[in-house]
């Protein structure tokens, strides 16, 4: 796994050679940092497995069961962070995918009740999971829109949606869960395996990867990184600011509106609360992963190593049988050293710091 | 934490302005009319709005004006606003389900010193003992609900039964500190204590009403624990979660799941096999009850200090009966 840092580092080849020591110390600093969400990963594995193995004689990691368990619990939190993830880059923020992603469960829910009276049932799914992502771009776009044309700032544009989406979707849903009734395709879809890997695994790990590349090969990852870098400058070099913000936020709408349909796939219902409590977990895992919250860094595969930090902590706890309350306190911990790796790094690359 | 209670109190600033805003224009039209406010713990939960519904048939027969308001989060950050603007419109009384048995004493008493007689329905102030002369927190009229310890034996003895009574079984709850959901795993786990001395009662999960997180907590403490045997989901997302778990497992019908309440989504569950069976409280009845009660005090008739309403045990063999399938939460 080969984590790819864009924005390239200042050159460095002409360095007096006195400053050699603060270099070693500086590219050492860098490595740790851009990697940091996985030594996190692998701190925690290891430290699991330990555990199981010492206090019960059990296997945390090789039980193939706990991989699955873990995958399942971080495929909401990890869609809602990749769109973030493209957000945070830039230097914005999406506060509103939480109720996106349950305004798209519950469009999913009912267009699948609703279709399947009237076409094969394959059909319904297949049209009600379209519709609903559709619909996840629309408060997406209006997001775009607010912050690209009318200069909205992001954390208030996308406040407003926040509330906008979540009495949207309590509406459609009357106030309650709505379940899809008599669609096994529907259940298949969120409960099925295929070589013992869940469908919403896959899906989600094709998709991610589908935005790692976006991200890291092309011409809107790379404008993207500009932007959030230094928007004056990306301005001067002829990118269109406005069109790209525009286009961020509706991807990071389709992002939490695919994690919706998975959602109500999976539960056989939709829940307007379904992303409620994920917002945080997704900004987590973006700051976990390596990004700034200043824009201009991190990477979609540093955000899937902190999604899985997050989820592997949860269930690991539960799985080594410890007061739920530590996972509070451990998430945070994780969260506040991930800053504190930033933060050391801008100081070494004599980035800004802000006081 | 810090950025989420502040949307809380932007969320609750907005919803009391749209409230007192709202009560402006109605307050002069019908002098004759008893107006009774109805607030729930939360607008956007069957149980309540099904309670609702109970309050509204009481109205209507009674010829009462029913004002329905609320918050959409379990909180008293959200309630206590919705609150002040509902006593600001003066109405002729207030049922009230409290989010908090402490934090909404203080701003109930402001009520009860505007001359509104309060009853509290589904959760309680202070010990829930009211007109007692305690002079603290018993100036509500009357409590109505159900019996929650009652109820969490009721799921106790259903879940017992279902697993042969001996084995591994554990709690999925919502967060600790909510009156209701705490009674009921205290109601269970006392169940289990005292009758069913060959049930281990695992430690209780909690989920922050999250069914992705429920979902994978069942996942694994069944990982942990191989030959868990069942589940009690204490209110809809827990059991909602726990049955998905429990499906990832491949354990279904094995690791058996109770849950309590009873919207519908709970029932699709039991006819799919994923829920064993369902413990439905009677919120109807207590909206119906609690009108009756306000409107029997107005009429200087007197009303009794707590009023406790039942539940129905649901499962497989009786969903499609009739007199028990208007116990489903509509929606």
């Amino acid at each position: 796994m080969t984590t790819t840092e864009i924005p390239p580092q200042p050159a460095q080849e002409h360095v007096a050679p006195q400053a050699d020591h603060a270099d070693m110390a500086q590219s050492w600093v860098q490595r740790i940092a851009s990697l940091r969400a996985w030594l996190f990963l692998a701190a925690l594995v290891i430290g699991f497995e330990a555990w199981a193995r010492i206090a019960f004689n059990g296997t945390f990691i090789l039980n193939p069961f706990n991989l699955q368990s873990i995958a399942i619990f971080a495929v909401a939190p990890l869609l809602l962070a990749t769109g973030q993830t493209f957000v945070i880059i830039s230097g914005g923020i999406d506060l509103s995918v939480g109720f996106i992603m349950g305004l798209a469960a519950v469009v999913a829910a009912h267009v699948i009740n609703a279709a399947g009276a009237l076409m094969p049932l394959p059909m319904a799914v297949l049209l009600g999971a379209l519709v609903a992502v559709l619909v996840a771009g629309i408060p997406g776009l209006v997001n775009g829109l607010l912050i690209s044309r009318l200069r909205v700032p992001p954390f208030i544009g996308t406040l407003g949606m926040f509330g906008v989406a979540r009495g949207v979707a309590f509406l459609l849903a009357g106030g309650t869960v709505v379940p899809v009734s008599n669609n096994p395709f529907f259940s298949a879809l969120g409960n099925g395996r295929i070589f013992n890997v869940p469908h919403i695994v896959i899906i989600t790990a094709v998709f991610v990867l589908l935005m790692h590349y976006l991200l890291s090969q092309t011409r809107f990852g790379q404008h993207n990184y500009a932007i959030g870098a230094n928007p004056q400058a990306a301005r001067r070099a002829g990118i269109n600011i406005k069109g790209h913000l525009t286009r961020l936020y509706v991807l990071s709408g389709l992002c939490a509106g695919l994690a919706g349909v998975l959602y109500s796939a999976r539960f056989n219902a939709g829940a307007a609360q379904a992303g409620e409590p994920l917002l945080l977990d997704s900004v987590a895992a973006v700051v976990i992963g390596g990004a700034s919250l200043f824009g201009g860094s991190g990477t979609i595969l540093g955000t899937v190593a902190g999604a899985f930090v997050i989820a592997v902590i949860q269930y690991g706890l539960v799985f080594v049988n410890v007061e739920p309350f530590w996972q509070f306190i451990s998430v945070g911990v994780v969260i506040i050293i991930s800053v504190l790796i930033d933060q050391a790094q801008r100081r070494f690359s004599g980035g800004r710091v802000d006081e | 934490m810090e950025r989420r209670s502040i949307f809380k109190a932007i969320a609750a600033m907005a919803l009391a302005t749209t409230v007192a805003f709202a009560a402006g224009p109605s307050i002069a039209q019908d002098n004759e009319k008893f107006t009774i406010a109805l607030i729930p713990g939360l607008t956007t939960d069957a149980f309540y709005i099904t309670m609702r519904k109970g309050a509204q048939a009481a109205a209507d027969a009674l010829g009462v004006e029913l004002v329905f308001q609320g918050g959409p989060e379990f909180n008293p950050t959200v309630q206590v606003p919705v609150l002040d603007a509902v006593i600001a419109r003066q109405p002729d009384a207030i049922l009230i389900a409290p989010t908090d048995t402490t934090q909404l004493i203080e701003p109930l008493r402001r009520a009860h010193d505007a001359g509104i007689p309060i009853i509290t329905v589904d959760t309680f102030i202070g010990t829930g003992q009211y007109q007692t002369g305690s002079g603290d927190a018993d100036f509500p009229l009357s409590y109505i609900a159900s019996d929650n310890i009652l109820g969490g034996r009721m799921a106790a003895r259903a879940l017992a039964d279902a697993i042969g009574g001996e084995g591994k079984v554990y709690v999925s709850n919502v967060n600790p500190g909510i009156s209701t959901t705490d009674q009921r795993e205290e109601g269970f786990k006392l169940e289990m204590s005292e009758n069913f001395p060959e049930i281990e009662v695992l430690e209780t999960q909690f989920n922050e009403n999250d069914a992705n997180n429920a979902a994978s907590q069942l996942q694994a403490v069944f990982a942990r624990n191989g030959d868990l045997k069942g589940v009690f989901g204490a209110n809809l997302f827990s059991a909602l979660g726990a049955a998905n778990g429990v499906q990832q497992a491949g354990q279904t019908g094995t690791i058996k799941v109770v849950a309590f309440d009873a919207p519908t989504s709970i029932i699709d569950n039991i006819d799919s096999g994923l829920v064993d069976v369902a413990i439905a409280q009677h919120p109807a009845e207590i909206g119906y009850f609690g009108v009756v009660s306000a409107y029997a005090h107005l009429t200087e008739q007197s009303i009794p200090t707590l009023i406790g309403t039942g539940f129905t045990v649901i499962d497989k063999s009786n969903v499609t009966d009739p007199e028990v399938a208007k116990y489903i939460y509509s929606d």
